[in-house]
């Protein structure tokens, strides 16, 4: 009589183990994202000046990143970001266009033999690194001589927008952290466009 | 394939392809983890693909659902076992799926956790350190050497610092030194790889230590360098410092070890945590997989279940279909299988139920009309013919024995003959007859009944037997034959033949007899004395008028069995009623003779010097039969009518003499049937011989107020004589009568 019992203790035991895992399977990615300190990515300023036929960007951008973020990074994982430039031709009748558009990507990662950070161009391809993650980050946020397009191609008469976003992704990875980040889209981090008329 | 299969199968093609695009989307998901390119892309449109996979199976679901259920309320044919097979099949898909998840889940647990071996971890972390102790020897060496070189710079002169710098990097094996000032210039430099190189600027970290004094030194990752820098301090007071930077290569073994341990300590690190996520995410995959695979598996499982009941349920309304009587269903083949088999058998059971039918109605239709020609033979039948049941209820009866019994049987078809009969004069003497057979257990039986009618005796033969039954209670079937014309017919013929044969025989030997009488008279009667001559005399006389008598008398009956041809003219009947009665008036003055004629009579095809005959003759008797009556008084009267086509015109001759005898109103007719004392007994016989010649009838009855009444009828013209010969079909002298028209 008590064998049965505990038979079925132990099959509505299994059930409610498959339950709970479920359960938390579906909310537990919420109920983490509670407990973090939120990133805050913020295009401080921005303005882009005339040199020599070209318009060229200077930005700051401001990178807190959220303790997930950081979590991650002290454990190894590299962290995308990317600064996205667009030059919009505003169009009294028709929809604006985006006439031209540049990303600016970096990755950070910190590198534990050397204790140090790394910044890496992604476009380039070229490295950097840092004692802190302070002066990475200070450093990732100074966006200097960036081209943004050449004079020639804009026309008389028109006005032309520039606006600005940065944000971080983990998108780049391979292998099965792939299908990881795919699930987990809550990491991804991004700022509010800053946008400005250009002056000519 | 009607619209309704059609839809359900293009929401089967639906569920299908969402399926297929679902486990492709999972299959997708599993390979683009391994390309980089386009990944965010593909994995979109794999979330979309699956989403849009499992709502499509849900609402699919859903529909079925709400349909079994509704199906099972309704008690829908096939229902109970439709949702029967669901769940046995949801049954033995589910069990193996969650067997297969839960064995999944274990292993995806223990096997994640099985990589990050703590030893694995701590391993790697000492591989580190040790990698990091030994780079800490070289970076404290170098520092010292640097710390060392910055004081021996002390207060060095700046001309000749190139050249102390450049024996001192070779010295101490360093790949650069350089020399900055306060304010970020170069003071010297010396390169090991090229001269011309250009030493990069002091970086603000170094300038941040420096000032404070603390050493500065660090290994660059990229560079595989230590580099450090040391305070130089200034020699005269109010002077800024100097720093020296330097750069010292990592020798390459150590180098290219310490990365690779660096690296795998790293994607170890990287590994280890990402490990709870790695695992939430492959159960949670795992869990979509499972849902997807047990979603289909569910629509599977109506899927085939309807698919599976579809035949039954159409047997089920086919069967209802043929229990309410419509042969003609045919259901679909669904398959070469059993069940299909079973259809085949059904479609066949149904043809040939058809066909049973059909066959049925045919010879329903046949015995129908046997039936039909059986009552048309009957109908024609001269005879009547009544079947009972054995309780006497009538069945079947046709219109001769409605006519012979003078009652419409045919309204009484159902009813008991008795209770028929009860009340009709006729009938009840017939069922009499019949009563008194049947209750002696007689069932064949043959009989002549003679009823007795208003208008005479009526003559029936009669033949009984027993219907063939199955039963234990047969029916009879009584067959009769109004036979009394037929009987009239022989005694008429009889008496013509006797009165031909008296006319020849007798009539031969009178004139001897009587010419001998007479020669005996002439010549005895003068020669004898006078008493005997007396005797003589009456003796002759009474001879001579008793031949004379018999003369006469064979001289009517070979007026009656004479039949010469009848010449038919168009005669106005009520002139020649009125010249007969005329006759007698001026005759017997004193008797009352009215005459009452029908001024719509038509002229009537008739012989002339017979019709005279006829009325003299019934005028005649009417006379003598009131010869003693006081204040006697004779009607006559004239009508024409139309019945059924025949125009029929009626001469009734009524006297308010002592009339008939009871039972004699047939008779009279008959040679020799006289209530008269005078006369030959042959008027009547003469006349209704003459009337039928003339394919008329002849009836006499005593009148309700007294007197003898003779009704005779004649047809009209040649229509009306054919109808009433037709009328006529137990008459058997119809046949010598018409003979004898058209001779």
């Amino acid at each position: 009589m008590s064998r049965k019992i505990d038979l079925a203790a132990a099959y509505s035991g299994r059930w409610a183990t498959i339950a709970c895992l479920l359960a938390a399977l579906l909310l537990g990615s919420d109920a983490r994202a509670q407990n973090d300190k939120p990133g805050v990515f913020e295009v401080r300023s921005a303005e882009a000046y005339l040199d020599g036929g070209q318009y060229t960007l200077d930005a700051r951008v401001q990178f807190i990143l959220s303790s997930q973020a950081l979590a991650a990074l002290d454990n190894g994982l590299p962290l995308n970001f990317v600064t996205e430039i667009e030059v919009i031709e505003s169009r009294r009748f028709w929809v604006d266009d985006t006439i031209e558009s540049h990303d600016v990507r970096f990755q950070l990662q910190y590198h534990a033999l050397s204790q140090r950070y790394l910044i890496r161009n992604l476009g380039s391809g070229e490295q950097e690194s840092f004692a802190t993650l302070y002066s990475a980050l200070n450093n990732l946020g100074r966006v200097v001589d960036v081209p943004i397009i050449e004079e020639s191609r804009l026309r008389d008469n028109r006005r032309y927008r520039v606006r600005v976003r940065s944000a971080m992704n983990f998108q780049d990875f391979s292998g099965p952290l792939r299908v990881v980040f795919f699930w987990l889209d809550d990491w991804h981090l991004r700022s509010d466009w800053f946008t400005w008329t250009l002056d000519r | 394939m009607d619209s309704r299969s059609l839809k359900r199968f293009g929401i089967s093609v639906l569920a299908g392809l969402g399926l297929a695009l679902g486990i492709a989307a999972l299959l997708l998901l599993t390979r683009s983890a391994q390309t980089p390119e386009d990944f965010d892309r593909l994995s979109n449109i794999t979330l979309v693909l699956n989403v849009g996979g499992i709502a499509l199976l849900l609402v699919l679901l859903f529909g079925n659902m709400i349909r079994l259920v509704r199906d099972l309320r309704e008690k829908a044919p096939g229902a109970r076992l439709k949702g029967r097979m669901v769940v046995m099949f949801i049954g033995l898909a589910i069990l193996p799926l969650v067997l297969v998840y839960y064995f999944s889940v274990q292993f995806i647990n223990r096997g994640i956790d099985s990589w990050f071996d703590v030893r694995i971890e701590s391993g790697l972390a000492e591989a580190l350190d040790l990698s990091k102790s030994v780079l800490d020897l070289q970076k404290r060496s170098n520092l010292d050497a640097t710390e060392t070189m910055a004081l021996d710079l002390f207060g060095f002169p700046e001309r000749s610092l190139q050249r102390e710098l450049t024996s001192k990097r070779i010295e101490l094996g360093a790949s650069e030194l350089t020399v900055f000032s306060s304010s970020r210039r170069i003071i010297a430099t010396s390169t090991g790889g090229s001269f011309e190189a250009v030493p990069a600027p002091i970086e603000n970290e170094v300038l941040l230590r420096t000032r404070h004094g603390d050493p500065y030194v660090y290994f660059d990752p990229l560079k595989f360098e230590v580099r450090t820098a040391a305070r130089i301090s200034s020699s005269q007071t109010g002077m800024p410092d100097r720093i020296l930077r330097a750069s010292f290569p990592v020798p390459a073994q150590v180098a290219q070890r310490a990365a690779a341990v660096g690296a795998t300590y790293t994607n170890y690190q990287q590994l280890e945590y990402l490990r709870e996520p790695l695992k939430r995410t492959l159960l949670l995959t795992l869990t979509v997989i499972l849902l997807v695979s047990l979603l289909a598996a569910i629509y599977g499982a109506f899927f085939f279940s309807r698919r599976l009941v579809a035949p039954i349920q159409q047997l089920v309304a086919g069967t209802r279909a043929v229990a309410a009587g419509d042969f003609d269903t045919r259901l679909p083949m669904p398959s070469r299988d059993e069940i299909g088999f079973l259809v085949n058998s059904f479609n066949d059971m149904t043809r040939r139920l058809a066909i049973a039918r059909e066959t049925a109605r045919h010879s329903q239709s046949l015995v129908e009309s046997e039936r039909r020609y059986l009552e048309i033979i009957l109908a024609r039948l001269s005879s009547g013919v009544i079947s009972l049941e054995h309780d006497l209820e009538i069945r079947t009866t046709n219109q001769s024995a409605s006519a012979i019994l003078g009652v419409d049987l045919d309204a009484s078809v159902g009813l008991r003959l008795p209770d028929v009969a009860r009340g009709k004069n006729l009938l009840e003497q017939f069922v009499d007859v019949v009563q008194v057979h049947l209750a002696t257990g007689e069932d064949e039986w043959r009989e002549q009944i003679v009823l007795r009618a208003e208008s005479g005796r009526r003559v029936l033969t009669c033949a009984c037997s027993v219907l063939p039954s199955e039963g234990e209670h047969a029916g009879y079937v009584i067959v009769f034959d109004d036979i009394t014309a037929l009987l009239q017919a022989q005694r008429d013929a009889a008496w013509g033949e006797v009165a031909r044969r008296l006319a020849h025989e007798i009539k031969n030997p009178l004139t001897p007899i009587q010419l001998s009488a007479e020669r005996l008279r002439r010549k005895y009667l003068g020669n004898m004395r006078t008493a005997e001559a007396e005797v003589l005399d009456r003796a002759t006389h009474t001879i001579v008028q008793q031949v004379e008598s018999m003369k006469s008398m064979v001289n009517a009956f070979s007026e009656y069995a004479r039949a010469p041809d009848l010449h038919l003219g168009r005669v106005d009947l009520n002139q020649i009623v009125h010249e007969v009665a005329e006759l007698y008036r001026t005759r017997e003055a004193e008797l009352a003779i009215d005459v009452d004629t029908d001024p719509a009579m038509p002229e009537v095809s008739a012989d002339v010097g017979r019709l005279r005959q006829i009325l003299h003759n019934l005028l005649r008797n009417a006379v003598e039969a009131i010869d003693e009556t006081p204040r006697g008084h004779i009607a006559v009267e004239t009508r024409s009518r139309r019945e059924g086509g025949a125009q029929i015109a009626t001469v009734r001759v009524r006297d308010n003499g002592p009339g008939f005898r009871d039972g004699d109103t047939e008779q009279i007719f008959d040679p020799y049937v006289t209530s008269k004392p005078k006369g030959t007994g042959l008027g009547l016989a003469i006349v209704k011989k003459l009337v039928e010649e003339h394919a008329g009838a002849i009836s006499a009855r005593n009148h309700p107020d007294g007197g003898a009444e003779i009704e005779l009828e004649l047809p009209v013209d040649e229509a009306s004589r054919e109808q009433m010969l037709a009328k006529q079909p137990r008459s058997q002298s119809r046949s010598l009568v018409q003979r004898r028209v058209q001779a």
